[in-house]
């Protein structure tokens, strides 16, 4: 069996075995598995609009699981794609009703503030990590908090609609980005989404820079050896990283909300680094993983209203799936780290 | 002026203690971990699971006590699990710590459903409070200032008690030092005959013991409520003052403290009418500043590595572009 067959084969196991523990949780909550997970299938595939409301609720996963990617092949956890996502959607609303723009233009514009606002939000964590070893975990998952609660702020003292919810106002139709169909929401955002997961493939795969990347993460000794600054490379990893972040906010602001509302996108930024984990780190196995937490979260709207389950059940579920995915990626090691030397850092 | 004398008073330093409590007892939890050579990220989700069984278990008992072992009990589970998966499967910790986290999220979400019908928050049903222990001649002796030390629940007096007795393991315990051992010497630790498994099992579990009752104070202590996500991030505070305390208890007190008074600060600020918003993220950029601000102190070592980074990058002329030749 290949190496490749046997990791699919390996994390195909671990999500039945998750879902096997869902099931037992389900149980427990009085609700029949078959049930629910027939109500999830139908949720997320039942119909041409279900199907596309899927890939609809795959797109944020996709692209935040892309960032997650690219920050694990550098050998770092960037758990701060929830807080990049909000400042992306919140800079691309900004231009989007603020500036006003020719069409086309004004989308890219939107695209490229969202980008340099996830960015930005990374960059210092990103630079105290790699200069002064301050955990990236800690500060990442603490400025998530931060970002909702600036973004908030700012919606509601400083731009709220007049008489509105907490959201801004909506942005100009020049900056949307096109729709796909016209019966749903899904827009060019799932192919920047399938082009960034296919470009950093590529670039992780058949360029120099991308090697580095993957040395600096897997094994750091060795690409300094080699020649890589590795504190540098890690840096920009991150900062990548973030961009992607804030672009998935972005995109969900430009494509989908129309607005910057608070709350809009609750999760995306962990689902995607999820999706990112069960991949083990290939943005070709993201497609995968993001498009299954997208019917997940699709179904789970319909289990809502059908089921007496809530649909964080789903969350239990993916957390399973981690959980199972985790054990078993060091089985498959077992026995290279010996003793005591466990550092958290790959 | 004004503002100040009435921001700064005896209330305030209550205040501060009262929420110096829940993360001091989860950061001395973590300093179990810590201690033992494990980052435990989990720390978040052990306490989210302590505080809603405490709440289901005060109400099961009638009884605040039985919540409070119930809470203890689900951090336990929680613990067992991170333990199992990165001690024995030697799983990777973050991986496992955020996924225990974001499973304590969505299982009291889904069980609060289940149980209560309810979405959002679980208030009244009976849950019994922790009783507020009042100090006897507190107010004799100490007249207005008697609030100090008197009419706190039990955990905030065992979340400060602790502290000298965590100083007193370390030093004076035999389990104490093999736990120190095993997270700085594990090699040590091995030629010694200690099982790193077990004492890491041991660490793990006592830091879901302390998670737990700090789960429990959060929802049987000044409030008694369940809320989604009620933990907010104290957890991950927590991690930030182990990383640059090193899990020594004085330093984690210190720390906590620093926490403490943001959060009271914050919630005094709120009845002067700033913007909430703003005033709720002060304690997370407090934890921010003070992890980066401590990474930034602790760089002597890390400033050689760098020196000699660069020695390597000025040798090298094209640093980014040869590792490709010979090792691909």
């Amino acid at each position: 069996m290949s190496p490749l067959m046997r990791t699919i084969l390996g994390q195909v196991i671990a999500v039945a075995f998750a879902l096997a523990l869902g099931s037992i949780v389900i149980l427990l909550i009085d609700e029949s598995p078959i049930r629910v997970f027939s109500t999830l299938m139908r949720g997320a595939f039942g119909d041409v609009t279900r199907i596309a409301g899927t890939l609809l609720q795959t797109t944020p996963i996709l692209i935040t699981g892309v960032a997650a990617c690219i920050a694990l092949r550098g050998g770092m956890f960037n758990v701060g794609v929830e807080g990049q996502l909000f400042m992306g959607g919140f800079a691309a609303a900004l231009v989007g009703f603020a500036l006003p723009m020719p069409p086309g233009i004004h989308m890219l514009a939107g695209l490229i503030a969202a980008i340099c606002a996830g960015a930005a939000w990374v960059a210092i964590p990103a630079w105290f990590r790699v200069r002064f070893n301050a955990n990236e975990v800690v500060s990442t998952i603490l400025s998530n908090y931060v970002a909702v609660l600036f973004t908030s702020y700012f919606t509601i003292f400083l731009f709220k609609r007049p008489g509105g919810w907490s959201e801004t106002p909506p942005i100009a139709s020049s900056a949307y980005l096109p729709e796909l169909f016209d019966f749903s929401r899904l827009n060019w955002g799932l192919l920047i989404g399938l082009a960034l997961a296919v470009g950093a493939a590529w670039y992780f795969r058949n360029t120099p820079g991308g090697y580095a990347i993957s040395m600096t993460g897997s094994a750091p000794k060795f690409a300094e050896y080699g020649g890589v600054n590795i504190r540098k490379r890690g840096f920009w990893v991150l900062i990548a990283s973030g961009a992607v972040g804030g672009l998935a906010g972005g995109v969900e602001t430009l494509g989908v909300h129309h607005r910057f509302m608070e709350g809009f996108a609750p999760g995306f930024g962990f689902d995607g680094l999820i999706a990112a984990l069960l991949a083990n780190g290939s943005p070709i196995g993201t497609i995968a993983t993001a498009l299954f937490f997208g019917a997940l979260r699709s179904g789970s709207l319909l289990l809502e209203t059908d089921t007496s389950a809530s649909r964080e059940i789903i969350t239990v579920i993916q957390a399973f799936i981690i959980l199972s995915v985790s054990a078993q990626f060091l089985v498959r090691r077992r026995g290279d780290a010996q003793g005591g030397e466990r550092r958290w850092k790959f | 002026m004004e503002v100040l004398t009435s921001l700064i008073n005896v209330a305030l330093i209550v205040a501060t203690l009262r929420t110096t409590a829940p993360i001091l007892l989860v950061a001395l939890g973590g300093s179990f971990t810590t201690k033992a050579g494990i980052f435990n990220i989990g720390l978040e989700g052990q306490m989210l699971a302590g505080a809603f069984f405490a709440v289901l278990g005060s109400i099961w008992t009638g009884s605040a006590w039985g919540g409070v072992l119930c809470g203890v009990a689900a951090a336990l589970v929680f613990a067992y699990v991170f333990a199992l998966l990165v001690v024995t499967f030697r799983a990777n910790e973050v991986v496992v710590g955020l996924a225990l986290n974001i499973l304590a999220g969505g299982m009291t979400i889904s069980l609060m459903k289940a149980i209560f019908g309810t979405r959002g928050s679980i208030v009244g049903q009976g849950i019994v409070g922790l009783p507020k222990i009042q100090i006897p001649y507190a107010r004799e002796l100490l007249g207005s200032w008697a609030p100090l030390v008197s009419g706190y629940t039990p955990l905030v007096y065992i979340a400060f008690l602790s502290v000298p007795l965590f100083v007193l393991f370390y030093k004076r315990t035999r389990l104490g030092l093999y736990i120190r051992v095993v997270g700085e010497k594990p090699e040590a630790a091995e030629a010694l005959g200690i099982s790193i498994t077990r004492i890491r099992y041991i660490a793990s579990l006592l830091c879901g013991l302390f998670a737990g009752l700090a789960g429990a104070h959060l929802s049987l202590g000044y409030i008694t409520m369940f809320t989604e996500n009620m933990s907010s991030g104290r957890g991950f505070m927590a991690v930030a003052i182990l990383i640059f305390s090193n899990g020594d208890p004085l330093r984690v007190l210190a720390g906590c403290l620093l926490f403490g008074l943001a959060d009271a600060f914050s919630l005094r600020l709120q009845t002067f009418g700033y913007p909430s918003y703003l005033i709720l993220a002060v304690p997370y950029l407090v934890a921010l500043t003070a992890l980066f601000a401590l990474s930034y102190a602790a760089r002597p070592k890390l400033i050689r590595e760098t020196a000699d980074s660069m020695r390597r990058f000025l040798r090298a002329e094209t640093p980014d572009s040869r590792p490709t030749e010979g090792s691909r």
